[in-house]
């Protein structure tokens, strides 16, 4: 089993650092890198969520990231000390609206419902704590390092 | 990101190269709303060529719903072309291609586009 952990504060300019954590990550051990792509959006997501909607005013809660590989599965564990809030609990866009219709937000947690296997929301203690997992296939040929 | 444009006749080609995330999507709004108010004359059209674009999350699905209403208030064609797999990936799932004229490729675009006023 592999695991890594960063911790940021909630601040939109920290995104390619977090980017760039899941990138080495992703190369260290070696996944295939087509399927980096829900991990990528999902961190990008859930981290400006906690920067849009869950840093009150004059704060920046710390948000730590956790990925941890065992077997072929991957967890990504998203905490933050701010205020308690579930992005779960959000009713999911109706994609069936039409153009003028759509809303213009709630598509980011609804794509990483999507895209992963499984998404779970805790509070536990003071943090929020999101988890998605997603089972990486190793199905294509491995391209060669580099 | 670096965004490219070129123009053939009434249609504005723009072409944003690498990742439309959340640090990106500001930017490219200016730019496509710049291309939109160039735009505003009849049958004039705005293809967005995505051959190098890498990833887009929904800070960049929002700048192109806002950009597909925009053209529509205006009367100018709007439509997308030569997605890559984890863009094409993203419009899917969120039900975008449905919303947003999408092409395969670039002539095909072209070829749909509003041809010049005799």
């Amino acid at each position: 089993m592999t695991e890594q952990r960063l911790a940021v504060p909630s601040d939109a300019e920290q995104l390619p650092a977090l980017t760039r954590f899941l990138q080495e990550f992703w190369s260290a051990a070696r996944l295939p890198p087509a399927q980096a792509l829900p991990f990528e959006l999902a961190l990008e997501e859930v981290f400006m969520n906690v920067v849009q909607h869950g840093s009150p005013a004059g704060t920046a809660p710390r948000v730590e990231v956790s990925l941890s590989l065992r077997d072929l599965k991957l967890t990504m564990t998203v905490e933050d000390d701010g205020p308690e809030f579930d992005p779960l609990a959000a009713p999911p866009p109706d994609v069936t609206a039409s153009l003028t219709a759509r809303p213009v937000g709630g598509q980011g947690v609804f794509l990483v419902r999507q895209m992963m296997d499984a998404v779970s929301y805790q509070r536990v203690g003071a943090r929020n704590q999101l988890r998605m997992t997603k089972e990486i296939t190793r199905s294509s040929r491995n391209r060669s390092r580099g | 990101m670096n965004v490219r444009f070129e123009r053939l006749a009434l249609t504005t080609l723009v072409m944003p190269e690498g990742r439309l995330d959340f640090g990106a999507a500001a930017g490219f709004q200016r730019h496509i709303e710049e291309v939109l108010a160039g735009a505003a004359t009849a049958s004039a059209a705005v293809i967005i060529d995505c051959s190098a674009l890498d990833y887009v999350s929904s800070a960049g699905l929002r700048v192109f719903l806002l950009a597909a209403r925009a053209a529509q208030r205006a009367g100018i064609s709007f439509a997308l072309c030569a997605l890559k797999p984890a863009v094409r990936e993203v419009f899917e799932l969120s039900g975008f291609s449905r919303i947003i004229c999408v092409h395969t490729d670039r002539a095909t675009a072209l070829a749909s586009a509003p041809r010049e006023p005799a």
